[in-house]
């Protein structure tokens, strides 16, 4: 998943991206309003988490503005001052959820992962689909309630896809939301993936839950539970 | 009560008409008894002339012979020869006292006669007043003359009882006091209109005063005299600048807090470094890893408590402004359902749409933030909101929030009250929302308390008292 982190704090900056990143997020981050604005317009993110007090625009500002170009990822703000104003203020303009400073990094992945569950339409804090599950806040997929190992990787590409059900992802959605911009991929490390994903979940091909749609990309055919 | 303070709540309007009626009071008083000598004087002098042409009817008629005087004719007055006809004739002369009288006078009792020997000087007239022996008042004039022998002189004496003159002043005298008392009424009700008429002004100033007190104007509006504009645009200025101080102040505390707490969240963050880190396997350092941590949470409670409640450390009260209530707890409903929207929460409301809060509106956004935070956080599936108010738009304003959740151990609801106080140690956030609640409700002299619901759940209910608005 690709997350875009606003916060003008430079070390504040970066401890969260760095624990962000050790969550297996890929994260764009951002010093100020209009650096944050111009990623956001310009590229496809899952979720932001921006800083309500930032230099050139503000951190109401930025979401209202990010909101008017139809984006519309969930977005969870950081506030220092933390009285109902601003926070009632910053969810009026279009955030989903707010974390008050000083917090721990525990308690932003745990809003995170709930933003983005929801955000795909999914109530419970685990995604069902039939024999499969998938615990987002623990990172472990499920096959008929035994633990399925997967790496890093194919853990990113499954949640992706399933937090996607029935859409076509393509290829090179996927290798954005899933790698940092200056990582070096190979272009056929998504197949290797989706191949060993589908031994792993589908050992006897019953289940097939993840579709090549030809020439477009991927998708993954399991309905919820 | 001290006669100072007595003297100090009569108002202003009060002072005036005092002060003009007993203006009035001395004025119309001398005025009348000015007017009454005067009349009185009148009344005497009128009683002398005519009691002076008198003495000239006796004197005309008069004839004298042998040391005796007689009357060959009949007075033009014919008083003279009746009986206690009230009007009395006397002749008389310093040796011998009185020499003839008029029939009129033959019952007549002086209660003292000694004026009759007064020498009155040849042509004048002496104007007295004598009483009979039942002390009934006569006007007297005697005129002293000198008879026609060149040697005798005498004095003519004419009396006339003062009962027909003094019914006549009294009358007057009823007349006047009468009149006098009608047009002090009259006057006293003129002064009272113009009073009000001239200190509209202030009684507008007060009104524009309350007005502002209840958050329905921003300063003092309209057009005043020009002996109250030095004051109502310096009070404008004064309003002014305490709302931008106001504003100041919750700008720099903001900024303040901006400034604490993001250091405080780096230093969170270097803490979970190290607290994971391979040093921290380490017994003393995880000591002191902890304790370092601890204080820093107790660091960051200590600033978000004091910076929420050191807004309320002026009287709320002041520069109040009128804040539906409905309205905050929608927008805060709108912004805790997407917070919490795994759970779905129900929300039965039940509020006044008119009520008001008279006070600061971020006052109200962290009452009920605060409040119906917890409800949603330890809430199941229902949250129910009532707002009442027992006057429109202003008197006693009740809010009301349960839940359907735990609710709150006995021991515990004057304890989650407190300052930093948690009643669990489950539920994210600093535990202060409810001691922030307290003392923001309590800056508005208002009341909070937490009880349990028989069917579960917690009920958090608070009360404010304001004043009635009357203008």
């Amino acid at each position: 998943m690709r997350l875009l982190v606003v916060e003008d704090e430079s070390l504040l900056r970066q401890q969260v991206e760095q624990g962000l990143t050790k969550e297996g997020y890929v994260v764009d981050a951002a010093e100020d309003g209009k650096t944050g604005l111009y990623y956001a317009t310009e590229y496809d993110y899952d979720a932001a988490i921006i800083d309500l007090g930032l230099p050139e625009i503000d951190g109401i500002s930025l979401i209202k503005k990010i909101r008017s170009t139809g984006k519309d990822f969930p977005v969870l703000i950081l506030t220092a001052r933390g009285d109902w104003q601003d926070k009632v203020a910053g969810l009026d303009a279009g955030a989903d959820d707010y974390v008050v400073k000083p917090f721990q990094l525990e308690e932003i992945v745990a809003r995170l992962n709930a933003l983005l569950r929801r955000a795909a339409g999914f109530a419970k804090p685990k995604l069902e689909f039939g024999q499969l599950s998938l615990d987002i806040s623990a990172k472990q997929l499920t096959l008929n309630e035994e633990n399925i190992v997967l790496t890093a990787y194919e853990y990113k590409m499954l949640e992706y896809l399933m937090l996607h059900p029935g859409q076509v992802i393509s290829k090179t959605e996927l290798t954005e939301h899933l790698y940092a911009q200056d990582y070096d991929r190979d272009s056929n490390v998504l197949e290797v993936f989706v191949t060993r994903l589908r031994q792993k979940l589908d050992p006897d091909q019953k289940l097939k839950p993840i579709e090549t749609v030809r020439g477009q990309g991927y998708r993954f055919v399991l309905t919820g539970a | 009560m001290t006669q100072q303070s007595q003297s100090s709540d009569y108002s202003i309007q009060t002072r005036l008409l005092i002060s003009v009626s007993i203006l009035l009071f001395i004025f119309l008083g001398l005025t009348g008894i000015v007017l009454d000598r005067a009349f009185v004087t009148s009344v005497e002098a009128g009683a002398a002339d005519r009691l002076q042409v008198q003495v000239y009817v006796l004197l005309a008629a008069a004839e004298y012979d042998d040391d005796e005087f007689y009357f060959l004719e009949d007075f033009q007055e014919p008083r003279f020869g009746q009986l206690n006809s009230g009007l009395y004739g006397f002749i008389a002369n310093s040796k011998s006292g009185e020499i003839w009288r008029s029939e009129s006078a033959n019952s007549l009792s002086l209660a003292d006669d000694d004026f009759l020997r007064t020498p009155v000087s040849v042509g004048e007239s002496l104007f007295s007043k004598t009483q009979n022996s039942e002390q009934e008042e006569l006007f007297v004039v005697t005129y002293g003359i000198l008879w026609e022998n060149g040697i005798s002189e005498y004095n003519f004496t004419v009396m006339e009882t003062s009962t027909p003159y003094y019914s006549e002043i009294s009358n007057f005298r009823t007349s006047l006091w009468a009149w006098l008392g009608g047009v002090a009424v009259l006057l006293l009700l003129i002064q009272l209109f113009l009073m009000r008429w001239g200190l509209s002004p202030l009684h507008k100033m007060a009104r524009d005063l309350k007005q502002i007190e209840s958050g329905d104007h921003g300063q003092l509006q309209g057009s005043y005299p020009k002996e109250l504009r030095g004051v109502t645009d310096n009070l404008n200025l004064l309003i002014k600048s305490e709302r931008k101080q106001q504003a100041r102040y919750r700008t720099t505390l903001g900024d303040l807090a901006h400034s604490l707490k993001t250091p405080l969240a780096v230093i969170a963050g270097v803490m979970q470094q190290l607290t994971a880190g391979k040093d921290s396997d380490n017994v003393d350092t995880r000591k002191q890893l902890a304790s370092v941590d601890e204080q820093l949470a107790r660091m960051n409670q200590i600033v978000t408590y004091q910076l929420q409640r050191a807004v309320q450390a002026n009287d709320s009260s002041a520069l109040a402004r009128r804040v539906n209530v409905a309205a905050v707890i929608r927008k805060i409903l709108e912004a805790l359902g997407k917070v919490y929207g795994d759970k779905a929460m129900q929300t039965t409301l039940d509020m006044n749409e008119q009520a008001v809060f008279l006070g600061d509106e971020r006052d109200l956004l962290e009452i009920m933030g605060n409040v119906l935070d917890n409800a949603f956080k330890y809430g199941r599936s229902r949250i129910s909101v009532s707002v009442q108010q027992s006057d429109s738009q202003s008197g006693k304003l009740n809010i009301k929030v349960t839940d359907d959740g735990d609710g709150t151990p006995g021991d515990k609801q004057e304890f989650v009250l407190q300052r930093g106080a948690r009643a669990d140690t489950l539920a994210q956030g600093q535990g202060i929302g409810l001691a922030v609640v307290t003392d923001i409700v309590a800056s508005y002299s208002g009341e909070i308390a937490i009880t349990n619901l028989d069917a579960g759940g917690a009920c958090v209910e608070m009360v404010f008292d304001f004043p009635q608005t009357s203008i």
